[in-house]
């Protein structure tokens, strides 16, 4: 049997590894590839939780949500990078600085 | 122990594939690395009893998400791609910042003493069904509202912003 803290520092892992790929990475799709890892990672650690301790299948269940929100994220930002590229003919985050941020 | 060697396993491919998604500089690699990730942590989901989390894994994710990325990828310009490199001052920060934060989770992790009550595994799918149209149906509703606003929003967002040519010659047609 796989001990629960295995899964969970797996999942931290996980965690820094998008943090990192988030920071380092300018192209636009490159970071929603990053925020993928952060997302799978919750989503692991609320699987391990379900099936080592606490409320049988609720975890089970909100990774399942998860997963639809992941979905759903991933679509709008890509419609909003899309929109990015045909704006400012590029999909480098930084070079989105028309409203001075 | 074939159970911690396929632990293992896929373990090693996820963070394997986070590595190489950091070092590579070609975004269409980083995307089937992206899938590799995706189907290691589905084989996790399968070898904690989560069958049904781990088909839904590979069916929305691999076969939704991570396609999508690639059509993304293919939409914007090759040429014009940024550069992916950090430069030698971010490389530093990026390698504090994320020490310390593994560091810190891993210590946190280690001293929290877990209970270690292995369940067994209840997971039909029918068990999913009750639960999601039981406990979570207040979630479940919402996220059906999310779905549907989502899709109006990428497709308003996604539409082109200049009349299609097709369109401007209808309309000098008419003049």
């Amino acid at each position: 049997m796989i001990s629960l803290t295995s899964y969970l520092i797996l999942a931290a892992i996980l965690l820094v590894l998008g943090i990192a790929i988030i920071i380092s990475k300018r192209n636009a799709i490159a970071m929603l590839i990053g925020v993928e890892f952060i997302l799978n990672a919750a989503a692991l650690n609320l699987v391990a939780f379900s099936r080592h301790g606490v409320g049988a299948l609720s975890g089970q269940t909100a990774a399942l949500f998860v997963i639809v929100l992941a979905a759903a994220e991933a679509v709008v930002a890509l419609a909003i990078f899309l929109n990015f590229y045909h704006t400012i003919a590029t999909v480098d985050i930084d070079r989105g600085d028309q409203l001075r941020g | 122990m074939l159970e911690a060697a396929i632990f293992f396993l896929f373990a090693a491919v996820a963070v394997v594939a986070g590595l190489a998604i950091l070092l590579s500089t070609n975004i269409v690699r980083m995307a089937y690395w992206l899938i590799a990730m995706l189907i290691s942590v589905a084989g996790l989901y399968f070898l904690m009893g989560a069958y049904f989390l781990g088909v839904i894994q590979i069916l929305v994710y691999v076969g939704g998400v991570a396609v999508l990325l690639v059509f993304g990828v293919m939409l914007t310009s090759r040429q014009l791609a940024p550069n992916l490199r950090p430069g030698p001052l971010e490389a530093l920060w990026l390698m504090v910042v994320t020490a310390v934060l593994l560091v810190g989770l891993v210590l946190s992790i280690l001293r929290v003493h877990l209970e270690q009550s292995t369940l067994a595994a209840t997971n039909s799918v029918a068990d999913i069904g009750h639960n999601l149209l039981g406990e979570f149906l207040g979630p479940f509703e919402l996220v059906s509202v999310l779905l549907l606003v989502a899709l109006l929003g990428a497709a308003y967002l996604a539409r082109p912003k200049t009349p299609v040519l097709g369109t401007q010659q209808r309309k000098g047609a008419a003049r």
